[in-house]
């Protein structure tokens, strides 16, 4: 017998157990770990466990959402090229283009000071900024010089023209929008690419030169919408990995994707916990036992459900033996043998 | 064994037909015992629900208070009243059908558009299952939350009747139970009366079951009262009765009921009758559910609030989660542990004391009927306890009956005996985090009070020995023991199932011992070499080097297996074994401890686990040996430093400082660079962090340097058997920057942290950078300092052993029931497909590493 075939799983193994402990119990050790060396402060961090429960809890969004931008081929190590991409990408407010301004609420006039510094390193032109903010409806701009734009608009109320004004200079010059911070690396290989803090893989897609193949984001949803299923699965299982590889554990791939196929198996991503994976079993029994007893009571009485006690919870409930590992074998002797084992009579 | 299974369980409500049916008293008197003690007859002790006082007998079953297993009553409810659990569930239906014909509102093209197609596909296991799949529980089942929140949105808007035309009123639903339609408000039996008129084929379009319920239960008219085994009663010391909760609540609700009847019979104003029927709705409500939101809690005399069906059932102290899902067993013993180096890993230790009464059962068979004689026949130690007869009754073994059992033995008995050496026993701590956390160990007994390991097997068990409790079950059935025998012992798991690699392994001064008994300059006299080598069963001596002395070398080759080869790199180079035979190199703790345990793999991998148990038994002996040998200690002696490296010390700080400085200067100007979402002010405290912290580094790199493996506190250190370099640094040079939150401490006085300084101080010291070790010991100021990092770490940590706990329990419960089937795709309990191959490849974790390394 090959080796391989002697490191096969043995089927009945209770996997799923195995997996969830494999992944819980390095958590717990996550901090007991940082016990000897109290009080330094190289070794707090509060990244690793708070993001696992954030992809475990699938979270709409990521409290820190960022993605990596890799280029086509042939333009990845032209600096100035990436430099053009990387300028549509990181979202310039108008306020963080100006060294000051100056409001008249009364006249309806906000005047812009453009500073240069920052206008060269977004190689911005003022005439940009002007067309680009003349597109807001009712508001009359006029460039006065290349590093002054005087901007009218006449509100209802000075509190409507004040709130246009403030959000004038809270509007989006160039950019995408969600990207709050876009910054270039170099590679080992030398090539560059883009990180980003914000997310938005829609947008930055349709950008040329982009290469959509090595698009990543950390925001779990959008690439589901993005990519598709597969992909936000593989996110999943990626970025558990990542993190529990950071905080210095050792944790199989296998127990890693078991996670994240059981919260995308269905199509869908579903949290691991009431409202996700372990609210919708399908044993009555098991979703009382978690949590929430009363109302799956009452629901399943509604619905005339019926439990079939097929999983681990419900059957310790009822005391009978769990299906799962040894539990699923069922032993058989055949009728001849046993004669064969009987003692002669009289004995 | 299992006689009757239970094949599945189905959840209905009760109809009141059904509940008079099932009653054996209607309950009419609102009080339980009379003035002598004894129950009253319709009341809600009535002897006819069973008896909990031994003496009486049950009128129903005639059982007494062991044997009956209690019936159940009911009480009639003058007016009906909300089921508050079911509320929403009426308000659903009450806002979805017509007010005036009661149909769905919905035409039935409608219907068929909302119907969704057969949603949840269930693969059976085998053929003959999947016959036996109710078609109907698959087509018509609308549980699917999403769907029905569509259909309910769409039937708020219909403003006509597509039946009968008639214009819809607005029903809304006050908390818990009150209806009103227009502002008017809808009474419990008009709420019946509709819900009765609704046909069954549309509660089936909104999923409802109407074979399990109709929507007019509802509205209780009907209360089915438990048995009183359910609610027994206390009595006090005083000789005074102390009724459960329930039945207080149950009398209240019978009190206000009679009152109602007595106001309705008397023909009093309907103002008091609707104030009377309010109140019956509010004590049935909180018999139900005590906690339901927007209900005023109803209390005990004593102001406790009272714990009602719903309290009975939920959380972590509920029905399911406190008794059934957890469960009270037998045959257990719990008890301090403590260490035993002689003892094998696969061992446990167990006091007299407990062996004597813990027990282990003999199936008396033809083949083993001599020897269960023997054992009956001891008057000592492994003595018979208990006999069991083949009818199940139990006889205690005692001087007066002995020789009447062994008389009388015969093949189908079982001898209940007491447990002697090479039984077999589950150990468990606690937390049971993985399943490593529970192993099989034969016993062995030992005198003492404690239960006694091997050092090496305490790891899997995160156990220490500062009085930690384990605890100790005993499987009974053979089918448990075996299992236990053949896959929990720890020689079975001697591999982790979360990345592959050893949980069985060297520690501390062990590793010590192997690392200086390796070393190229570690010989030893031939009478030191004989006592090491024998204390592991070794009597052959290895060739001896120049000098005739014995090379450390040599003699650790002794205990490797034959033709083993092995290579790894080392801190100080290579470690070469060929053909058994250590050659070059020292073994580290990579090799032999947590650190990886690369040859403790390499030769389970290679022979078996019983040569590595084997192999990390005689390490374990021979390396302690070692160290004691070299006289391993450390001093106070071994922290103190030189005046040059005092010196040094000096000047690091110095330059930290002066860097620190530095940009606090450069950010004074302005010309600090801001780091990518960060603001400036907060570049400038982490840059001047991390430019603090790197004094530990640089003090590391200092002491390194001088410091020598004659210094045993770094020794340990630099072999990983204990700490790590940094607690040596702390101790001897300096504690460095201290953190809160991450952060540098800033909390405090206004503009500093201690009065001691000056406001605004910008030193480094003032922001808690300690640059005395703790053997100088700390200034009054960076005593502080570290106190408050010292609490700030242990706060977080209580913190997240909570929230970590609890994520556990979501994975479990989330995955739990996942297994790898016969084609080695993982399935859940439905059968649902989880993954098409286990891992990708079907590899058992614990395989994995060794798998990998053939490639």
């Amino acid at each position: 017998m090959s080796k391989f075939e002697d490191s096969k799983v043995v089927p009945g193994e209770a996997v799923g157990t195995v997996a969830a402990q494999s992944i819980g119990e390095p958590g717990t050790q996550m901090v007991l770990r940082s016990f000897h060396s109290a009080g330094i402060s190289s070794v707090i961090t509060t990244k690793g466990l708070p993001r696992i429960i954030e992809i475990v809890d699938a979270r709409k969004k990521p409290k820190a959402p960022v993605m990596e931008i890799r280029l086509e081929k042939g333009i990845e190590k032209k600096y100035e090229k990436v430099r053009e991409i990387w300028r549509m990408v990181e979202e310039v407010m108008t306020s963080s283009l100006i060294s000051s301004f100056d409001e008249d609420l009364k006249a309806g006039t906000l005047v812009l000071h453009l500073e240069k510094e920052k206008m060269a390193f977004y190689e911005i032109t003022g005439k940009t900024v002007a067309s680009k903010l003349s597109k807001k409806e009712g508001v009359e701009v006029s460039q006065i010089d290349s590093e002054t734009i005087k901007i009218k608009y006449m509100g209802k109320t000075t509190q409507a023209t004040r709130t246009a004004f403030v959000n004038i200079l809270n509007s989006p010059v160039i950019g995408i929008r969600g990207i709050i911070k876009a910054s270039i690396q170099q590679a080992d290989d030398s090539s560059f690419y883009i990180t980003t803090s914000g997310s938005n893989m829609e947008e930055v897609m349709k950008i040329e030169g982009v290469d959509k193949w090595h698009l990543y984001s950390n925001d779990i949803f959008e690439v589901l919408k993005v990519y598709g299923i597969e992909a936000a699965r593989n996110l999943i299982a990626h970025e558990l990995s990542d993190v529990i590889a950071e905080e210095g554990f050792t944790v199989s791939f296998r127990h890693i994707a078991l996670v994240a196929d059981a919260m995308t198996h269905t199509g869908g991503i579903r949290s691991v916990g009431r409202h996700g994976v372990a609210g919708e079993k399908e044993s009555v029994f098991a979703r009382a036992a978690y949590e929430e007893t009363v109302k799956h009571f009452t629901n399943a009485s509604v619905f005339g459900e019926r439990d079939t006690l097929k999983g681990v919870a419900e059957n310790i409930l009822i005391g009978k033996q769990i299906g799962l590992g040894t539990g699923r074998i069922k032993l058989a002797v055949k009728k001849d043998d046993l004669k064969k084992i009987k003692p002669k009579k009289g004995d | 064994m299992q006689a009757e299974t239970i094949d599945h369980i189905r959840f209905t409500t009760i109809s009141p037909d059904m509940i008079k049916k099932m009653s054996v008293a209607k309950l009419i008197v609102p009080d339980t015992y009379n003035e002598d003690g004894y129950p009253i007859d319709g009341g809600l002790v009535d002897q006819r629900l069973g008896v909990i006082d031994p003496g009486l007998k049950c009128k129903t079953c005639g059982g007494r208070a062991k044997t009956c297993p209690g019936h159940f009553g009911h009480i009639e409810l003058v007016r009906p009243v909300i089921h508050p659990e079911f509320a929403k569930t009426i308000y659903l239906l009450l806002q979805s059908t017509c007010f005036s014909c009661k149909r769905l509102l919905l035409t039935d093209i409608q219907v068929k558009e909302l119907h969704p197609a057969v949603k949840t596909f269930v693969v059976a296991e085998d053929l003959e299952e999947t016959a036996a799949v109710d078609i109907t529980s698959l087509t018509s089942n609308m549980s699917d939350q999403d769907n029905r929140m569509i259909l309910v949105k769409k039937l708020k808007s219909v403003k006509k009747c597509p039946h009968c035309g008639e214009a819809q009123h607005k029903v809304k639903l006050e908390r818990p139970t009150f209806f009103y339609i227009d502002s008017n408000k809808l009474k419990p039996d008009e709420i019946r009366d509709w819900l009765s008129k609704v046909p069954d084929a549309d509660l089936k379009h909104l999923g409802i079951d109407p074979t399990a319920t109709r929507p007019e239960w509802f509205v209780l008219t009907t209360l089915f009262v438990p048995p009183v085994n359910v609610r027994p009663s206390i009595t006090l010391e005083s000789g005074e009765r102390s009724e459960d909760d329930l039945t207080h609540k149950l009398v209240d609700i019978m009190r206000i009921n009679q009152r109602l009847e007595q106001d309705i019979d008397a023909g009093a104003p309907q103002i008091i009758i609707d104030d009377l029927w309010e109140l019956l709705q509010y004590q049935v409500t909180t018999y139900f559910n005590n906690e339901t939101p927007g209900v005023p809690v109803a209390r005990h005399r004593s102001t406790r609030p009272l714990k009602t069906l719903a309290q009975r059932l939920k959380g972590k102290e509920g029905r399911l989660r406190y008794n059934l899902s957890g469960k009270r067993v037998n045959f257990s013993a719990r008890t301090v542990i403590s260490s035993d180096a002689s003892l094998s890993i696969n061992q446990v230790g167990i006091p007299r004391k407990i062996a004597d009464n813990l027990t282990i059962p003999i199936y008396v068979t033809i083949w083993n009927k001599d020897e269960a004689k023997k054992l009956l026949e001891n008057k000592e130690y492994p003595l018979v306890i208990n006999v069991i007869m083949p009818d199940g009754t139990r006889k205690r073994v005692g001087e007066t009956n002995r020789e009447d059992l062994i008389k009388g033995l015969v093949p189908g008995q079982i001898l209940e005996r007491q447990l002697i050496d090479g039984d077999i026993a589950l150990f468990n701590r606690q937390p049971t985090l993985h399943r490593l956390s529970v192993m099989a160990h034969t016993i062995k007994v030992l005198p003492g009070r404690t239960l006694r390991l091997h050092v090496s097997v305490a790891f899997p068990y995160n156990a220490d020995f500062d009085g930690d409790e384990m605890n100790l079950h005993i499987p009974q059935s053979l089918e448990a023991q075996a299992e236990a025998r053949y896959l929990m012992q720890p020689k079975d798991q001697v591999l982790s199932p979360r990345d592959g690699r050893p949980v069985l392994f060297t520690e501390e001064d062990e590793i010590i011992g192997a690392y200086m008994l390796t070393r190229d300059d570690a010989f030893f006299e031939k009478d030191d070499a004989t006592r090491m080598l024998a204390s592991v069963g070794v009597y052959e001596l290895p060739k001896p080097a120049k000098g005739g002395v014995y090379s450390g070398k040599a003699i650790f080759s002794k205990l490797l297996p034959e033709g083993l080869s092995f290579e790894a790199k080392t801190q100080d180079g290579k470690t070469i074994i060929k053909n058994g035979e250590l050659e070059s190199g020292v073994i580290d703790e990579k090799m032999i401890g947590g650190g990886g345990g690369t040859l403790l793999m390499k030769i389970y991998d290679q022979y078996g686990a019983d040569v590595e148990m084997n192999f990390l038994l005689n390490l374990t002996k021979l390396a302690l040996h070692v160290t004691a040998k070299i006289g391993m200690t450390i001093s106070i002696k071994d922290y103190y430093n030189s005046d040059e490296i005092n010196k040094d010390r000096e000047g690091i700080v110095k330059e930290v400082e002066s860097k620190a400085n530095d940009i606090l200067e450069r950010y004074k100007q302005g010309k600090l660079e801001r780091l990518p979402s960060y603001t400036i002010k907060e570049t400038l405290e982490l840059i001047t962090m991390a430019q603090l912290e790197e004094a530990r580094h640089m003090a590391e790199s200092v002491l390194k340097k001088a410091s020598t493996i004659d210094n045993r506190a770094f020794l340990v250190t630099k072999v990983k058997a204990r700490g790590n370099i940094l607690n040596y640094v702390q101790t001897s040079m300096l504690l460095g920057q201290q953190s809160i939150r991450g952060r540098r401490p800033n909390r405090g006085y206004s503009g500093r942290i201690l009065p001691y300084f000056k406001r605004n101080d910008k030193s480094a010291a003032a922001k808690g950078f300690i640059e005395s070790c703790f053997f100088d010991g700390l200034s009054p100021t960076e005593f502080y300092m570290h106190a408050m990092g010292a609490r700030d770490s242990a706060m977080t940590k209580s913190l997240v052993t909570a929230v970590s706990g609890y994520l556990q329990r979501r994975l479990i419960n989330a995955m739990q029931d996942f297994y790898v089937g016969k084609d080695l795709s993982v399935r859940d309990a439905g059968g649902a497909l989880i993954e098409t191959i286990y891992g990708g490849d079907g590899i058992d974790p614990t395989k994995e590493m060794v798998v990998e390394k053939e490639k």
